[in-house]
Parts: structure tokens; C-alpha cells; sequence
């Protein structure tokens, strides 16, 4: 006669063994280690410079044009200022911290970077949400709208909001936005489109659940991977761009240094000093890289069980 | 088919008309008083007001996106009473309004109070003769105003006996006009008719500037794509037919370091190593670090100026298309088909070369007519690293100066070659792949 056996009590893993498995997933793959490693070296010093530089970023202490040596490890810039301390300073306003309007040194956390991602993955979603989900006109003319948006080239869009609305963080963190929503939109519609068809979609929708319940609640976070991946793309996107605004005159305001207005004013004296353009280029580039790395072993690490 | 053809042209019509409205309201919105930078900042409010009458800025928005779209001169016409005709001037070939009164064609000047009519002769001169009675009476105010087109290309209310000044701009500086024009329309035929505008940076036709440019960029674009094209598939190729091994290894991280870094960057490192470094050990080297074009037409009078040009762009664009090809070509070598090919004992090269290279170059090359505005924006930042005389860098300098008829012009190109080129690869790859649904 069969006994019934207790039923195993299982052991559920505890919270931070469920974060930690789903970051393990990072260090499967080597490509995505190495893009992490190149990041968390950025954001370390980011944080570092918070409390501590070398020098004063900004004060002239020393002979211009110096080439890397004992004292300025990496030199000094046309203006002799540090370059190694202005580095350390330009990951803050990327990655650490936005500086708002008005007078007095008023900053919120999160770079404009981040907070130029967080934007357009809020405008996208919402905008991908209703044109995937609730389909006919609002889909026509939302992606029609997307259509207009993605029809100019990137950087003349920058130019525009730019020239229209002047320079500042949040401008750049509104040009990000505005150029990153049509991405975000198109993939988080492509998503909602095959998850509307499930079943407990059917089921939340009998439930009489509301529109917004079912597009935030039931379909975003069941989209959450390919847009996590996706985001940590646009976060390079956004260096990117940030990088090319400083470089042609546009970017962040000073005083914070910002590595491609570095770059563009070390070029002035590119035959007579050669390093002062080469770091913060170099800076941009390993973080850009780091990201995109990061981004693809990432992503082919998740979507190797797909197939 | 012919629904899908429709559907496609429809939409990328409203497309351009949303562009167009967005671009103009955005500059609209931003653009701050521009009269401040033609003028410069010792400039009186006054002198800026009229300034601004007489660029016609003093019309609601909805107006001016009419006329920048469509023109000013029919609208012009109705009031002036004349046809309005466009004439070349002999001078500088740019275009001259003038208005078509009994097979003359005539333009009017007011001077000292008394209108005078200014008469085209054959070789582009003109007399003046007093315009006789020509005024026409406000019946509600009494006073006398005439319409007309003046000599700066606008059509103009001038009224008499009313005492109001203007400022009026000449080349010496500003003049004081009394009893003189009222309101302006500048003429224009509108974008849709091939004219833009006149530049508000250089007082001349946006047009005039604006084509030698394109062709600038046009020969720079073109050049890097003839080297990239054939670099970027064989390189994609190479690493698609070798997946997982060394050389897949090398291309791909090279590939994916140079598409993740900034074109300016690249350009700077190319500016270093081959524009500086390389010309201390070899002076005659065609890389120059400094490149001066003392004209529009300097790239044909000396080529080499386009090599560093050439190089960036060819960097940049060089691993996004190689990746794209090779995640193609791995695609296209795990089907069953090629598999087949292999078993029945056709040689690896001939699989390679017959059957898997021609579907595997499908997707890149569909891909890259969709992603046309993503190059424009590498081509921007080239040329304004080097000071290139194009498209890119006039939107640029445009932007910085506020110059909107400038900027919606160029940006306008731009757009219309990214719609023009998604419209044309949309269609392309619905002739090559017959699968897809027409939906």
C-alpha cells in the first residue's frame, strides 16, 4: 500500500539568490565580463572623483601642453590644467550626476546619460505600448509619428532641439530622449504585438482589467529583457552623442569638464601636444566600447536558449 | 502589390509633410530673435523691428510655413495686381522678382516722396521714370498706399502722407525712410518649387550656396562608399564562412571597437597617426592634417584633400556593415540548404561563392539603403572635423548661427534622401524576397 510521501518542502531561494543568478548570467559569457570591467573602471572613478582628483580640475597650476610625467600622470592640457583630474571629473556629469538650472551647484544623481535613456525608454514605452497593444488608429498614426521622428538623421535632430532650446543638461537629456523614443517605441511595440496574444492577457482583459493595468502591468514587465539589452545599447548611443555634441560645441555646459569638448579644444593645439587630444578620445571610445560589449555578450547570452 | 505601393507612397508623403511642419515649428519656437545676430547688438529695437517687418517675420507662423512651402507670390500677386515673374540677374545669375505690367517688366522705387518706376532693359539695367498716378486711396483712413515690388526682391506697401519711418538697411549702414513702406512680403517661390530662400547669414539665395555643397558631399559620400562596399562585405564574409575562429575573432571586435567609437574620435586618431606622425617620417604623404579649401570646387583641383576625408568615414561605416554582413552569412550557412550542398560533395568554395553569398548580401545591403540618415549624421561630424566644404558642415554652421531658411533647407535633403532611399529599399526588398505579405 502506497503511503503518501510528505511533499518535500522545496527551498524557495531567497531574494538574493534570485539576483544574484540572474547576474551571473554576465560572467557566462567572457565578451560581456570584459565590456562590465571596462564600464565598473569608469563609474569607479566617476565616484572616486566625487571626493578626490588629483588636482583642481579646473584651475590652471601648471606649464600648458605638458606630456604625461611623474606630476600629471597624463599630462597637461592648453590651458595647464590636469588632464587626469578632468577626465576623472567628465564621468560625473555623464554617468553621476545632472546639474539643473538656476543659481547655486543644484545636482540630481544619474547622469545625463541615464537619465536621456530613462526618458526615451518612458516616452517609448508608452508610445509602443499603445500602438502595439490597442492596434487600429492609435497604432497608424503613432507610428506615422515615429516614422517623421526617425526620417531625420540623428544629428541634425540635435542640432535643432539644440539650437532651438539652447545648451544645458536637460536639453541634451530632452535631444536623447526625443532620439532615442522611436527605437525604444518600435521595439516595445514588436514585443506587445506577440505578447497580446497570450493567454493571461485574455485573462486580465475578462478580469476587466483597465487598458493601462494590462499595458503596464501585464505586457511591460514580460517585455523587460530585450529592453534592459536594448537600453544598455542606447546608454553607448547616448555617450556617443553626448561625446559628438561636446566635440562640435554643443554639448554640456562648463564649468564640468566634458570629454568632447576636450577633445575639441585640444585640437586647437594638436601639432604641439598630441596627448591632450588623445585621452579623453580614448575615454570615450573604452566607455562606448565597454557598453556595447557589455550589451552584446549580454544579449547572446540570453537569447542563446531561444533558438 | 499596387495596394502595397500606394499604401508605402502615401505614408512617406505625410512623412515629409509632418517633417517639414515639425522642422519649421521647432525652429519656429527656438530661434530667438535673429535680427539681434544679422544686425549685431548695438542695434535700436526700432531698427530690429523694422528689420524684422522687412523679412516678413512680423506674419503669424502658419503663414510663413505657408510661403516657405508653397511661396509668397501668389499670395503677393492678389494684392500687387500684376503677374510676378522671376528674372535672372545678369550679374550673378540669382534670381530678381519683378512685376509684369503691359509686357514690361518693372519695379518701383520710392525717393523723396515721389514713386518712381524702375524699367528692365534688355541687358538686365533698368530706367527709372516718375510712375505717374498710380496710388490708391484707404477709403477708411483716406490715405494713399501703393503696392508694388521693390528692389530687394519683396513685394511692398508703401503709403503716403502717414509719417510712419522705417529703418530701412543698406550697405552703408541703416537709413531713416519717412513716409515710406509699410509692409513687406518677401517673394519666394517656396521649397516645393525649388526655391528656399535667401540665406539670412549671407544675404544670398539659399539655393545658389546650398547645390555646390551637396555635390561636395555627394563626391565624398560616393568615394567612401565605392572603398567601404566591397572592404566591408569580403571582411563580413571572411568572418561569417570562419564563425568561432580567430580571424571571425579579429574582425568582429575590430569591427564592433571601430562602429562604437565616435567619428570624431577616429577622425582625430587618423589626424594623429597619419596627418601628423606619418608626415614627420614621410613629408610627401597624401594625408594632410590641415586641409584648406580655398573654394567650393577645391576637392576636383586637388583630390588629395579627400583622402583623410575618405578614411574617416570609411572607418566608420566599415564595421557596421561588415557586422551586418557577417551575422548574414552566418545566417545563411546554418540553413538547411547550404548544409545539403555540402553533403552531396560540392566543393566548400563553390558553396560559398554560389549559393550562400548571394542570399547572405540581401539583408546588408536592404539594410544599408534603411539606415541612410545614420550615415549622413557620420558625414556631418567629418566635415566639420575637417572643415569640409559640404552639406553636413552648412547645416552645422547654419544651426550655430540661427540661419532657419538655411537649415530647414539642407535638413530637408537630408530628409528627403532618408525617406527616398527607405521608400526605394522597402520596395527593393519586397521584389527580392516575394515572401512577404503585402499587409
Amino acid at each position: 500500500m502506497a503511503v503518501a510521501q510528505p511533499t518535500q518542502k522545496a527551498e524557495r531561494p531567497s531574494r538574493w539568490q534570485k539576483i544574484w543568478q540572474s547576474i551571473s548570467i554576465i560572467f557566462e559569457s567572457r565578451v560581456a565580463t570584459i565590456g562590465l570591467l571596462m564600464v565598473s573602471f569608469w563609474v569607479l572613478l566617476g565616484f572616486l572623483s566625487l571626493f578626490w582628483t588629483p588636482y583642481e580640475p579646473n584651475s590652471s597650476d601648471f606649464i600648458q601642453n605638458l606630456p604625461p610625467n611623474s606630476v600629471n600622470w597624463l599630462g597637461t592640457d592648453h590651458l595647464g590644467r590636469d588632464i587626469l583630474s578632468r577626465l576623472m571629473q567628465g564621468t560625473q556629469v555623464i554617468l553621476l550626476k545632472t546639474r539643473l538650472p538656476g543659481d547655486g551647484d543644484v545636482a540630481i544623481p544619474g547622469g545625463v546619460a541615464i537619465w536621456g535613456v530613462l526618458g526615451s525608454l518612458l516616452l517609448g514605452s508608452v508610445l509602443g505600448l499603445n500602438a502595439g497593444y490597442r492596434g487600429g488608429w492609435w497604432d497608424q498614426i503613432i507610428m506615422q509619428v515615429l516614422d517623421a521622428l526617425i526620417a531625420f538623421p540623428v544629428i541634425v535632430l540635435y542640432l535643432v532641439v539644440i539650437a532651438a532650446l539652447g545648451q544645458g543638461d536637460l536639453v541634451v537629456i530632452l535631444a536623447i530622449t526625443i532620439t532615442g523614443a522611436p527605437g525604444v517605441a518600435r521595439l516595445v511595440r514588436s514585443l506587445a504585438l506577440d505578447i497580446k496574444t497570450r493567454d493571461y492577457i485574455r485573462a486580465a482583459e475578462t478580469r476587466g482589467e483597465s487598458v493601462w493595468f494590462i499595458m503596464f502591468r501585464e505586457i511591460l514587465p514580460n517585455a523587460r529583457g530585450p529592453i534592459l539589452v536594448d537600453a544598455m545599447l542606447r546608454v553607448g548611443y547616448a555617450i556617443f552623442a553626448i561625446g559628438t555634441l561636446g566635440f562640435l560645441g554643443l554639448g554640456l555646459p562648463p564649468p564640468d569638464p566634458d570629454w568632447g569638448n576636450m577633445v575639441n579644444e585640444a585640437r586647437k593645439s594638436i601639432f604641439s601636444n598630441q596627448w591632450a587630444v588623445l585621452w579623453p578620445a580614448l575615454a570615450i571610445a573604452s566607455l562606448v566600447v565597454g557598453l556595447n560589449l557589455f550589451a552584446d555578450g549580454l544579449r547572446e547570452e540570453l537569447t542563446r536558449y531561444q533558438k | 502589390m499596387a495596394r502595397f505601393l500606394a499604401r508605402s507612397v502615401i505614408s512617406t508623403i505625410v512623412t515629409m509633410i509632418l517633417v517639414s511642419a515639425a522642422l519649421f515649428f521647432m525652429i519656429e519656437v527656438g530661434s530667438g530673435d535673429i535680427t539681434v545676430k544679422i544686425l549685431g547688438i548695438e542695434s535700436t529695437p526700432e531698427q530690429r523691428a523694422s528689420y524684422r517687418a522687412q523679412l516678413g517675420l512680423d506674419a503669424p507662423a502658419w503663414r510663413r510655413y505657408i510661403d516657405w512651402a508653397v511661396g509668397s507670390d501668389w499670395r503677393a500677386e492678389r494684392e500687387v495686381g500684376y503677374d510676378l515673374v522671376t528674372v535672372p540677374n545678369p550679374q550673378n545669375d540669382e534670381p530678381e522678382w519683378w512685376a509684369e505690367v503691359d509686357g514690361e517688366l518693372v519695379r518701383w522705387e520710392l525717393d523723396g516722396g515721389e514713386l518712381y518706376a524702375l524699367v528692365r532693359q534688355e541687358d538686365g539695367s533698368s530706367v527709372s521714370e516718375p510712375a505717374g498716378d498710380v496710388w490708391q486711396v484707404d477709403p477708411e483712413t483716406g490715405n494713399e498706399f501703393f503696392w508694388g515690388v521693390s528692389r530687394n526682391n519683396s513685394a511692398v506697401k508703401w503709403a503716403r502722407g502717414e509719417g510712419a519711418e522705417v529703418w530701412v538697411r543698406t550697405t552703408a549702414g541703416f537709413r531713416r525712410e519717412g513716409d515710406g513702406p509699410q509692409q513687406y512680403i518677401p517673394l519666394r517661390k517656396g521649397l516645393l518649387r525649388g526655391d528656399a530662400g535667401e540665406s539670412l547669414q549671407f544675404g544670398r539665395p539659399v539655393s545658389s550656396i546650398l547645390w555646390p555643397r551637396v555635390r561636395n558631399t555627394a563626391v565624398l559620400a560616393g568615394v567612401a562608399f565605392i572603398v567601404v562596399m566591397p572592404l566591408a562585405l569580403v571582411l563580413g564574409v571572411l568572418a561569417g564562412i570562419n564563425e568561432g575562429k580567430f580571424i571571425d575573432r579579429l574582425i568582429s571586435i575590430t569591427s564592433l571597437g571601430a562602429t562604437a567609437t565616435p567619428e570624431f574620435v577616429t577622425g582625430i586618431f587618423l589626424i594623429i597617426t597619419l596627418g601628423i606622425w606619418l608626415r614627420q617620417v614621410w613629408p610627401e604623404s597624401p594625408f594632410k592634417a590641415v586641409a584648406i579649401f580655398t573654394s567650393a570646387d577645391a576637392i576636383f583641383q586637388d583630390p588629395t584633400l579627400l583622402a583623410l576625408p575618405v578614411l574617416t568615414l570609411t572607418a566608420v561605416e566599415l564595421g557596421y556593415i561588415a557586422r551586418m554582413t557577417r551575422a548574414s552569412m552566418v545566417e545563411v550557412m546554418s540553413t538547411a540548404y547550404i548544409r545539403t550542398a555540402i553533403i552531396k560533395g560540392m566543393p566548400y568554395r563553390r558553396v560559398v561563392m554560389r549559393h550562400a553569398i548571394r542570399n547572405a548580401l540581401m539583408a546588408p545591403i536592404t539594410i544599408i539603403m534603411l539606415h541612410v540618415n545614420w550615415l549622413v549624421g557620420g558625414v556631418v561630424v567629418v566635415e566639420v572635423i575637417f572643415g569640409f566644404p559640404g552639406l553636413g558642415s552648412y547645416i552645422y554652421n547654419a544651426a550655430i548661427f540661427g540661419d532657419f531658411n538655411a537649415v530647414e533647407a539642407a535638413a530637408m535633403i537630408t530628409v528627403g534622401l532618408a525617406v527616398s532611399t527607405r521608400l526605394l529599399g522597402d520596395l527593393a526588398y519586397t521584389f527580392l524576397n516575394p515572401r512577404i505579405r503585402y499587409a
